[in-house]
């Protein structure tokens, strides 16, 4: 068959595939966008909104690579976020289907690419690095006041990543990378050998400190998270350490509290080349899915049980979220877009782009 | 990092089915690779004990040939480093070793005011001090700050501040290439006994290439969009630009092409491993024909156009390496693969 008539057919069967989610994606009532930072062939960086069908989209030129991304509650709203060691975030409209805001984060600081609001949507928090002391920050920013900044909340730490909003509204889960970075110093990682990452806890009222959970090897840089309905949390890890030794890449904070790592078989743990990208929870079941780029794969866990419930090539496997019906829709760096379910043998192709997806779908 | 193999995976296969004695009597590319490089780490380490112990030399009496001396050892052990930068995995990135080795880019000079901030320190620092500090002090070009920049004319490189950093640091750097050249060996196991390191190394000198032609040529010679700017060069202190590019294609025809050779055998692509071989000379001896600086070039049309030629023929080889024999192997880039966040 002739390759265009392969995509046609290809995106003939996602628009019917896809009807049923349109309704059901967990706030998205109305047929809506997904958000991802995405390059071009030619490298140019944008924010795209890519309807369900994969086909409808608009894109947003940026000035820098973009990485994760919210949504604004209640509101048509989204946020995405410069990527390491970018300086702005950028709040999209998804009725006018353009640029609302522009904000910096200020002279000193850049962001860490992830950001989450309140419940109410009120209340902006966003990873950032203090470069005069590499502190790492969750800054504050009031959505109702133009997105003013309001204040800073240390984290006694280095590197946060990914943040999520626990489902009491009221504690935020943090994945501490510990990796020190500096803008002069473009991408280069200036701490390894004193790195110290964690998964925390933090009271978005008080700032308090409430929990910290400390990586089994010190070089697990903790990134990407997400949040289970009952308040289990599941991280995915980076190593930064020899790349023949082997570690586990995901973490478990049970509702209770307890702190526990994952255990995969060697061989599998070793496939993944030592990299997590985006963590998503099924919001039906308790599977959660796991994507490592750099093994060209996705896995599917048992969240409570610990357990692999299915590994499945994905190339360049990216940005995750759930489709709402026990499934989850994956993006790859290389342009698919895809639905993995626990029933499937393979991901199905839902529609090809030609655009570099960024880690994380919004 | 790169997605699929799958011509060599079939390969592989084909490979499995043929007799052990077979497999055994023919070195595999990684076998190969990982020979080769080992050889070019422990040139890297002998050169920078060599350079470690002429700038002591000079230092307990400085003299014009211990200087001279002490210069030559400097761009020896540097281009001994350029040879094997194509290896950006295993060891060389741990620690980020490599960065310590050669931090650059430097667009805000970190070098200078870090080389400034320790020769103004009440203390002399030793190798511990330099450990602990930042990339920016701890490589080459640091040392190319304390033997050619202009700041440098004020205060003798024989002066104990100048010279004790000098020592701290060639000591850090002797330390450091040691360890990179022991733990390539201890790394060959893992490396020879997984397979996906042939698509590493390939996508590594890929790579290499591609910083060679936008970043080490491209954007101080303003072909990039931007205008020409020398102070983007390496070594633009020294002036030794084209040399260090130089060494990095010699590093590759040494330590990177008897292996691709084998993989192209292997895939029953011979051709594709004689062009490369082909245009990688050509291109060597365009580059032994320049001067040894950039900067100089930029001011100078006739120079300029042979600074032309040698980007145009790194363009070509990367297009060889990057396109077509990639193409032939099934190799797919990756993007968040390669670099996520």
């Amino acid at each position: 068959m002739h390759r265009r008539q392969v995509l046609k057919a290809g995106l003939g069967s996602v628009a019917m595939a896809l009807t049923p989610l349109s309704w059901a994606l967990p706030a998205r009532e109305e047929a809506a966008w997904l958000f991802s930072a995405v390059d071009d062939p030619s490298g140019a960086h944008y924010i795209a909104g890519v309807a369900l069908d994969g086909q409808t989209r608009f894109m947003i030129e940026v000035p820098e690579r973009c990485h994760g991304g919210c949504l604004r509650p209640d509101s048509r709203q989204a946020v995405l976020f410069a990527r390491r060691p970018g300086t702005r975030m950028y709040v999209i409209d998804g009725d006018s289907r353009q640029l609302a805001h522009t904000i910096a984060a200020g002279k000193g600081y850049h962001f860490y690419g992830h950001g989450v609001f309140d419940l109410s949507g009120r209340y902006l928090y966003v990873t950032a690095n203090r470069l005069e002391d590499s502190a790492g920050l969750v800054r504050v920013y009031d959505a109702a006041n133009a997105y003013a900044h309001v204040r800073d909340m240390p984290l006694d730490g280095i590197g946060p990543h990914e943040l999520k909003l626990m489902p009491d509204g009221d504690t935020l889960v943090i994945g501490l990378g510990g990796i020190q970075t500096h803008p002069d110093y473009g991408r280069v990682k200036l701490n390894l050998d004193t790195m110290a990452p964690a998964l925390m806890l933090l009271d978005r009222h008080s700032g308090e400190i409430l929990a910290r959970h400390e990586p089994s090897h010190h070089q697990l840089s903790c990134r990407h998270l997400d949040v289970a309905a009952d308040g289990a949390v599941i991280a995915g890890y980076q190593f930064e350490g020899p790349e023949w030794e082997i570690h586990p890449l995901t973490c478990r904070l049970d509702s209770d509290g307890h702190f526990s790592e994952l255990t995969l078989d060697d061989e599998l743990t070793a496939s993944l080349n030592h990299y997590t990208a985006s963590v998503a929870f099924s919001r039906v079941s308790g599977n959660v899915l796991v994507t490592a780029p750099r093994g060209n794969r996705v896995l599917l866990l048992d969240a409570a049980q610990g357990t692999l419930v299915a590994s499945l090539a994905l190339p360049d496997a990216a940005g995750a979220r759930c489709d709402g019906n026990g499934g989850f829709l994956v993006s790859s760096g290389q342009g698919g877009l895809y639905r993995v379910t626990p029933d499937l043998a393979m991901p199905e192709l839902l529609a090809s782009l030609e655009l570099r997806w960024d880690n994380h779908l919004t | 990092m790169i997605a699929s193999l799958r011509r060599l995976s079939l390969l592989a296969c084909a490979l499995l089915a043929t007799p052990l004695s077979f497999a055994t009597d023919t070195p595999t590319p990684r076998d190969m690779w990982h020979g080769a490089v080992e050889l070019q780490y422990a040139e890297l380490s002998a050169a920078s004990e060599r350079l470690e112990a002429s700038a002591a030399r000079f230092c307990q009496s400085p003299d014009e040939a211990l200087r001279q001396r002490l210069e030559n050892d400097w761009l020896s052990a540097y281009q001994a480093w350029q040879a094997v930068r194509f290896i950006q995995f295993g060891p060389a990135e741990q620690n980020s070793r490599g960065w310590q080795l050669q931090f650059w880019p430097d667009r805000k000079n970190l070098v200078g005011s870090k080389v400034r901030g320790w020769l103004k320190a009440a203390e002399a620092p030793d190798a511990q001090d330099i450990a602990s500090d930042s990339v920016a002090i701890q490589g080459f070009p640091a040392l190319e700050y304390l033997l050619y920049d202009d700041a440098m004319d004020e205060q003798a490189l024989s002066d104990p501040a100048a010279c004790d950093l000098m020592q701290a640091i060639t000591t850090h750097l002797a330390d450091t290439t040691t360890a990179l050249h022991r733990d390539w060996q201890a790394f060959g196991e893992h490396y020879l006994e997984t397979a996906d390191y042939t698509e590493t190394t390939l996508a590594s000198a890929i790579q290499t290439l591609e910083l060679l032609e936008d970043k080490r040529l491209g954007e101080p010679m303003g072909l990039k969009g931007a205008p020409a700017n020398g102070y983007l060069a390496e070594a633009w202190r020294s002036g030794q630009t084209v040399r260090l590019v130089e060494s990095s294609l010699e590093g590759l025809r040494t330590g990177f092409l008897p292996g691709l050779t084998a993989l192209l055998r292997e895939a029953d692509a011979l051709p594709l491993a004689e062009a490369f071989r082909d245009q990688l000379d050509k291109t060597l001896v365009q580059a032994s024909e320049l001067p040894p600086g950039l900067v100089p070039s930029l001011e100078d049309e006739e120079a300029f156009r042979g600074l032309q030629s040698l980007y145009l023929d790194i363009s070509q080889l990367r297009h060889l390496l990057g396109n077509e024999i990639a193409g032939e192997l099934g190799l797919v880039r990756g993007f968040n693969s390669s670099d996520g966040d």
